[in-house]
């Protein structure tokens, strides 16, 4: 069981990169379905299971940094289990399903945890250091792989179910809280922008854009048109307050 | 600080990058999302995927630091449409435009791409080409994994590539005319941005109250009966305006990171959340 547990490990460590850089989509269950069933010997239980798996996550994906529960765990862990234990697919969602979730819980932690990376990058910034910048990607990259490798390899070696047992003792509202707080996330990274960006004659604009999206529930590209043609009659009202100037003139045919 | 407008020492647009380059940078931003986090998101990567651009564009040192710096600021978009914001960005650069309207630009278009790419990709060319893949492997045939990866990357690839190319001589030949009006346009890309981030907040936080609070017969949601009659997205705008004046007062993002995981703890405790 060591070698397949090391090459599933190393597979997970992989499609855990694909996952979020390269988006080849190698990280689905369909894919790694395949995989997992060449390394185990058993093909076609791969394919099946790996396929159950991907209608099942075929509507979670990451939109708008909102987590689902993790699809490369999930299709890695699903998969072997259904191989190993022999069990109907339906099963091994059963397993798969708490163990994407938990390990979700983790990623958002390792996003959390990554964040005072930035101040570094900051200070290589600030000495024009690009060879700095570069490790600290590099350096996300190293940790993804690792911690894919490791949480695929231990359940596999030691068996899917005592580690099934093991995510089940984390109390419910630990992996829930997690998950709330990562939907509250985005709120930091837009605070940010508006401490860059806000000044008091902008706040009109801001409120609007807020309404167009609270009541109305606009989609963002209707959102930016609305916005575009309120600057593009701000653009136009300016200059012709200001009368244009020769050069001026030109970049009015222009557009 | 926003005031302020830097002026760069080496005011000269930069050559042309070459398509060669351009091609390059459109691998680099495979890494896009490398040292992803919720302080920057994907700023880092964003970082990496246009710095050798940025090496040829900056010769000056102090510019190129600067430039870096600006950079380093909260990005997030869909991960295969950022190679059309890199296109126009580089020319913007290379064009040594007004700082503030390269940061206008970059906000003002990466909120759309991100909507437009979920909608595109993850719901609709991720569905149709896995739906085939899984049809086939649940039936036991090999080709099924094949034909998803297929068909799903050709359109990943060339959308990647070809926006890169496109951003950019869009950015080149768009620039050159608006560069005499730099501080309307900055404007102008001030408020798109914040137009859009007025809508990115109602849209993207999600901050709900799940209690209901029950009297005999009568049951009273919090978020639906009380909150969302005040106002939609109300609890979202609070927050982030809270965190917005906790950051004018100094505080880390890191800190109010911290702080937000603690409250969506104590609020799943309690079940109120």
């Amino acid at each position: 069981m060591l070698l397949e547990a090391i090459l599933i490990a190393l597979w997970a460590g992989i499609i855990g990169i694909d996952l979020y850089n390269g988006l080849t989509h190698i990280h689905r269950p369909v894919v790694t379905g395949l995989v997992v069933g060449l390394i185990l010997g058993d093909v076609t239980t791969g394919l099946i299971v790996g396929g159950t798996l991907e209608l099942i996550w075929m509507g979670m994906v990451p939109l708008a940094g909102a987590q689902p529960p993790n699809v490369v765990i999930g299709g890695v862990i699903g998969t072997a289990f259904g191989i190993i234990a022999g069990q109907d697919p339906n099963v091994a969602v059963g397993v798969a399903i708490p163990f994407a979730v938990a390990v979700q819980g983790l990623i958002t932690l390792f996003f959390t945890v990554f964040a005072p990376v930035m101040h570094k990058a900051d200070q290589f910034a600030l000495e024009a250091n690009g060879k700095g910048i570069e490790r600290i990607n590099y350096l996300g990259l190293v940790i993804l792989f690792i911690f894919n490798a490791v949480i695929a390899f231990l359940p596999i070696y030691f068996g899917a179910e005592k580690a099934a047992a093991f995510v089940e003792t984390v109390p419910q509202w630990i992996i829930d809280g997690l998950s709330v707080a990562g939907g509250i996330m985005p709120a930091i990274g837009f605070a940010m922008l508006l401490r860059i960006m806000m000044k008091v004659e902008y706040i009109m604009f801001f409120i609007v854009g807020f309404i167009l999206a609270a009541y109305l529930e606009l989609p963002i590209l209707a959102i930016a048109l609305i916005g575009l043609a309120i600057a593009l009659y701000d653009y136009y009202q300016n200059k012709h307050k200001q009368g244009p100037t020769p050069e001026e003139g030109e970049i009015t045919d222009g557009i | 600080m926003a005031s302020n407008h830097y002026q760069y020492e080496d005011t000269t647009s930069a050559q042309d990058l070459p398509p060669k380059q351009i091609r390059s940078l459109a691998w680099r931003s495979l890494l896009l999302q490398a040292s992803f986090n919720y302080e920057r998101m994907q700023a880092a990567g964003w970082l990496y995927s246009i710095l050798p651009g940025l090496r040829v564009i900056h010769k000056n040192k102090k510019d190129l630091s600067k430039s870096m710096k600006d950079h380093l600021e909260f990005f997030n978009t869909h991960p295969f449409l950022v190679t059309f914001i890199m296109g126009i960005i580089l020319a913007m650069e290379q064009k040594k435009e007004d700082r503030e309207a390269i940061r206008g630009i970059k906000v003002a278009t990466m909120g759309p791409l991100g909507g437009i790419g979920d909608a595109l990709f993850y719901l609709t060319l991720l569905p149709i080409t896995a739906s085939i893949g899984a049809s086939l492997a649940v039936e036991g045939n090999i080709l099924g994994p094949f034909i998803f990866l297929i068909m799903f990357n050709i359109i990943h690839f060339g959308v990647r590539f070809g926006l890169m190319r496109y951003g950019y001589r869009t950015g080149v030949k768009a620039i050159g005319k608006l560069k005499e009006g730099t501080k309307h346009v900055s404007r102008a890309a001030s408020i798109v941005g914040l137009t859009v981030v007025g809508g990115l907040i109602a849209t993207y936080v999600t901050f709900k109250i799940d209690y209901t609070w029950k009297q005999g017969e009568s049951e009273l949601n919090v978020q639906t009966d009380i909150l969302d009659q005040i106002m939609p997205a109300m609890l979202p705008l609070i927050y982030t305006l809270l965190i917005y004046w906790l950051l004018k007062k100094g505080r880390s993002p890191i800190l109010l990171i911290g702080i937000t995981v603690i409250v969506g703890l104590i609020g799943s405790y309690f079940g109120i959340m």
